[in-house]
């Protein structure tokens, strides 16, 4: 396996993008991060820039406003990367699916990987999420991928 | 409910000419319909007279052909005073309360975007919530507005 | 809530041709704010209008969902609301259920809010403490309820769990556990330098100002205003349980720390004699589904601040109108008033300041009205051309 596939397998850097959630999936993602669940000694960092970030975790239903912002965010992350929808308004945008303000699930604007489901999925079911996406990865890119 | 009654009544007594009806559902719930025309005479008199000097909140309600201006005070904390006043559709106008109160003016500007009350002295009657590029005459809270209607605006932008 | 993790969403240097919806207008001269507007919108979801086409059962699931950190506080707000309109009262043993969990609810959001905010001043030791602390009460929020967040306790007339009598034992004992750590962090934000060198004397908002800007919760509080909708305009059982409103008169970030952090101590000492106090009962009664036309205003004191709900029946099984005014909303003006005559490198602990309850506060778009140029930044970058 070539060092940069080993490197994303192994240690992950994650972005956080809210799209418009009412912040119940944001807390237990971040709770995630704190000593009780310590998604670290998985080698998942939190990351500030686009940039730098393999996975994008997406929380909330995609509203009107936030939706350009958020292909741009996609966008600027360097491939190989991947999505995962965290929580039921990410999944599909319900309950706020009909509102006028709400475009529906990530998967309306963006190609999605994984998905949590949850009303807000616990920690646990968080770090399962990207784990399994993270193992399925492993599993499909062995020698390594130009993708 | 001893003090609720009396400012009750207190306000019937002062207002009996501008008032429409005042009402105390419970302890600490007093709801009032003013005139229009007296209205700024009315929450000045309401604020200095009578002490409401918190507003929580402007409520803007559809009721047909009028849209309903609910002004909500609270004295010292306490007792909820709702001041309503209705405006005909075709001259929805009212002025600003946030020369007498500064909170006012997000409240109106929420009230502006979502049923088109105009509220005449508001220097910033900007969106507040709405997202850019929302067309200007379409109010969602309007009875008229439809949810299809609504999504279909959304879907296009 | 972006600035609540380490990771901001930064997009580099804008132009200002792009249309983005800022959240922030800020005017500056060199490094002072002058003028503030705000623009939000980034979570409007349309609720008001979602929940007139669903029925009243349907719309306290909506209800819930207006924010993740007081869901409660918004369903007790909904519940008494139409509970008033229906002409009903929630049994005595369901109003002590519904403040219990209102004051564990207000126990996790302080304690999430002190961890920001450290977060926010570069201390990331006690932000850590302080989430592996708040675990304590959200599992006791999972053991009563069977969630971490969204509870679901309240239905109209009511509410849908009990609290038996093992788990009576499990609250008392976490509680304990809790308020040794919380009189810890209050200790440590008074006497740790570099918190008290971000908070002190900073955001300043006068007593007459916080009054004037109708400012409320623990922001209006830490101006010296003795205002709690607990207190004034009691609902739940806190009319039979006593308690004191904290107030401070430091009108400052730090201020509003140190009331948070008693609020808590309070908020322990609330849900033991709720526990002690509890009447037997039922926990609920039934009520019909259509509404009587009426108009009732219910409020509550959300972690936040007062949270109003107007509420507008016709008869029918849906609402006529439903307003919602959340505490944050309330503490804007009075935010945008602290932050004229900051320094810019202040903003993230100012606007952090009110413990804000709306997602993606990292984008500002700032003027400078001396040299006549604008640009944009997000929260960290802020921070980062702004740290001293």
């Amino acid at each position: 396996m070539n060092v940069f596939n080993w490197a994303r397998a192994k240690s992950p850097w994650l972005l956080h993008f809210n799209t418009g959630g009412c912040n119940g999936c944001d807390i237990e993602l971040v709770a995630a991060l704190t000593p009780k669940f310590d998604v670290e000694r998985f080698g998942i960092r939190l990351q500030g820039s686009p940039r730098h970030a393999d996975i994008l975790a997406v929380t909330g239903p995609v509203t009107l406003q936030i939706r350009d912002r958020l292909v741009r965010v996609y966008e600027q992350m360097p491939e190989p990367k991947k999505v995962i929808a965290v929580g039921t308004c990410a999944l599909s945008g319900s309950p706020f699916k009909d509102c006028y303000n709400v475009l529906g699930g990530i998967d309306t604007v963006l190609p999605v990987d994984a998905y949590v489901p949850g009303c807000p999925p616990k920690p646990e079911a968080i770090i399962d999420g990207i784990a399994g996406m993270i193992q399925r990865r492993r599993k499909s890119e062995p020698h390594g991928s130009d993708k | 409910m001893g003090q609720t009654s009396e400012v009750t009544e207190e306000l019937r007594a002062a207002f009996k000419d501008s008032m429409i009806e005042v009402k105390a559902p419970r302890e600490r719930r007093i709801f009032m319909r003013i005139k229009k025309v007296a209205f700024q005479e009315t929450v000045k008199r309401l604020i200095n007279d009578f002490g409401f000097r918190h507003l929580s909140t402007i409520t803007g309600v559809d009721l047909g052909d009028q849209v309903e201006v609910i002004y909500h005070f609270a004295r010292e904390g306490a007792i909820e005073l709702s001041v309503g006043v209705a405006l005909p559709k075709n001259t929805l106008s009212i002025s600003t309360v946030s020369g007498l109160m500064p909170a006012a003016s997000v409240y109106e500007r929420e009230v502006h975007e979502f049923l088109g009350v105009s509220f005449e002295g508001n220097p910033n009657l900007s969106p507040l919530v709405l997202p850019e590029g929302w067309p200007k005459n379409v109010y969602p809270l309007r009875k008229e507005r439809t949810f299809e209607e609504l999504r279909q605006i959304g879907a296009t932008k | 809530m972006g600035y609540g993790s380490t990771v901001k969403v930064p997009f580099g240097p804008q132009h200002p041709a792009l249309k983005e919806p800022e959240n922030f207008l800020f005017e500056v001269d060199g490094d002072i704010v002058v003028n503030v507007t705000p623009r939000i919108g980034y979570v409007h979801r349309g609720i008001e209008k979602a929940l007139e086409l669903r029925s009243y059962i349907q719309d306290l699931y909506l209800a819930e969902r207006i924010c993740g950190i007081c869901s409660h506080a918004h369903t007790t707000c909904y519940t008494q609301g139409i509970e008033e309109l229906l002409g009903v009262e929630a049994p005595p043993r369901a109003k002590y259920i519904r403040t219990i969990i209102a004051e564990l609810e207000r126990l996790h959001s302080h304690s999430l809010w002190v961890g920001v905010a450290a977060h926010e001043v570069g201390f990331d030791t006690l932000f850590m403490y302080t989430w592996r602390d708040r675990e304590a009460v959200m599992e006791l929020l999972e053991a009563i309820s069977g969630n971490r967040v969204h509870y679901a306790m309240n239905t109209i007339g009511g509410v849908r769990r009990d609290i038996s009598a093992e788990k009576t034992d499990k609250i008392r004992s976490s509680l304990d556990f809790f308020e040794k750590r919380v009189q810890e962090y209050l200790h440590v934000i008074r006497t740790e330098e570099s918190f008290l060198k971000r908070t002190a004397g900073v955001g300043l908002l006068k007593k007459q100002e916080a009054l004037d800007f109708c400012a409320v919760g623990p922001t209006l509080r830490a101006s010296g205003v003795k205002n709690d909708v607990r207190a004034d305009d009691p609902y739940a059982a806190y009319g039979e349980i006593p308690f004191e409103v904290i107030v401070d008169d430091e009108c400052d970030v730090l201020g509003r720390t140190v009331v948070r952090c008693k609020e808590m101590l309070e908020s322990i000492n609330i849900v033991r004699y709720a526990l002690d106090k509890m009447p037997d009962g039922s926990t609920r009664v039934r009520v019909p589904m259509a509404v009587p036309a009426g108009e009732a205003v219910s409020r509550v004191e959300a972690p936040r601040g007062e949270l109003i709900h107007y509420a507008k029946s016709n008869g029918t099984t849906k609402p006529e109108r439903y307003k919602v005014r959340s505490p944050t909303l309330a503490n804007i003006p009075a935010l945008c008033k602290t932050l004229v005559g900051a320094h810019l490198a202040d903003i993230p602990i100012i606007l952090a300041g009110i413990d804000p309850c709306f997602s993606c506060m990292d984008r500002m778009v700032f003027v400078d009205v001396a040299k006549d140029r604008n640009w944009v930044w997000t929260m960290q970058q802020l921070k980062r051309n702004t740290s001293r």
